[in-house]
């Protein structure tokens, strides 16, 4: 089946490939446009996360689609759920706010004068053992609200995660296809 | 023209495109529903009394509170097909001596079926969180609020309020043991 895909490859010559490579490259381009655009119409560093851990059972599952927002003025509210990162730790959490304290009026923006505390759903404790320290959360480090759900969608990462010869094979795959289609 | 690969291309791309639009359905005409749903029948929230102790936390001493309250609400209408589940909290809101407006969850359960949407919940073991204050809740008085936040199978997020307390409860003054 490939034989005529190869056919097809010598007869287009050097300036198909270099438009294809171009293609290709116009499509990374986009998606990553697309990505920080949307961060930068959320507010936030990373729009779309991915559920690694099972701390938020029976809300979210592993591999569980995210959306999040960060609006400027915002103030968090208990209940809501955040996703956060410490600085130091590697991966950002999504745990639900369990406290707020809302100084009063200090910095340039009311709604980030807050100190907030987290909670996992299914965790029995709260999240200081996790803050390396920190007492409480500050705006600084969370990194968005969550706002709406997608299942499971993005056990596709963690699948290429977790096995990383699927990534390559993918990527390859996908790089081949790219320059050996006609249309 | 029709080779493995093209159909494979293009049965994939239906499939795909046919689940996205049912979940988008489904997201779409469960958010509808809740915009046009009568709004929830007030649930009832009594704080019967609120003790404030002294208690050491982490580092400093702390004065905590422990709240004796009672729930009774009916959520069940909250509960639609594209209901996962409902995380319902007791928020406890006060303002303490320092200005510093606090919000402290300090009970929640989570509703995973509709035959389980009637609450009722009361006596001393009730609060579940511990709630402190540095400052102390010397001169305060909180609004205690059951909220819920109704999570779906795919969509937007609810939040929303299902009782209060009518008026602010104050917090006596600290009893000193020993």
């Amino acid at each position: 089946m490939f034989t005529e895909e190869l056919k097809a490859f010598r007869r287009l010559g050097f300036r198909h490939v270099l438009l294809q490579a171009l293609n290709f490259a116009s499509v990374i381009a986009s998606g990553l446009m697309i990505w920080k655009g949307l961060g930068l119409l959320t507010n936030s560093e990373s729009p779309i996360v991915v559920v690694l851990s099972g701390s938020m059972e029976p809300a979210f599952y592993r591999g569980d689609l995210l959306f999040l927002t960060n609006p400027v003025h915002e103030r968090y509210h208990t209940g809501d759920i955040t996703v956060y990162k410490i600085p130091g730790a590697d991966i950002p959490i999504v745990h639900r706010v369990l406290e707020t304290h809302d100084a009063k009026y200090r910095g340039p923006l009311p709604a980030h004068n807050q100190r907030l505390l987290t909670k996992g759903d299914n965790n029995e404790v709260n999240d200081i053992e996790l803050y390396r320290g920190l007492e409480y959360l500050e705006r600084k480090h969370i990194v968005g609200k969550v706002r709406g759900f997608l299942p499971y969608i993005g056990y596709v990462t963690i699948a290429m995660n977790d096995f990383p010869q699927l990534k390559y094979a993918l990527l390859g795959g996908l790089g081949l296809l790219a320059l050996i289609q006609r249309e | 023209m029709h080779s493995v690969f093209s159909r494979i291309n293009n049965s994939s791309a239906l499939l795909s495109s046919c689940a996205m639009g049912l979940l988008a359905a489904i997201a779409v005409s469960s958010m509808l529903l809740a915009l046009f749903e009568a709004p929830l029948d007030g649930g009832v929230v009594n704080v019967n009394s609120v003790k404030v102790v002294y208690g050491k936390g982490r580092q400093r001493k702390y004065e905590h509170a422990v709240v004796n309250f009672e729930i009774d609400a009916d959520l069940s209408p909250l509960f639609n097909w594209n209901t996962k589940q409902l995380f319902l909290y007791l928020d406890a809101e006060y303002t303490n001596a320092k200005g510093v407006q606090n919000s402290v969850v300090i009970w929640d359960r989570i509703v995973r079926r509709k035959a389980d949407a009637k609450i009722h919940v009361e006596g001393k073991r009730a609060q579940k969180y511990a709630f402190k204050d540095v400052t102390g809740f010397r001169d305060a008085s909180a609004t205690y609020t059951l909220r819920y936040n109704l999570m779906p199978h795919v969509g937007a997020l609810v939040y929303g309020t299902a009782g209060t307390t009518n008026a602010t409860v104050a917090f006596p003054p600290v009893i000193n043991h020993v």
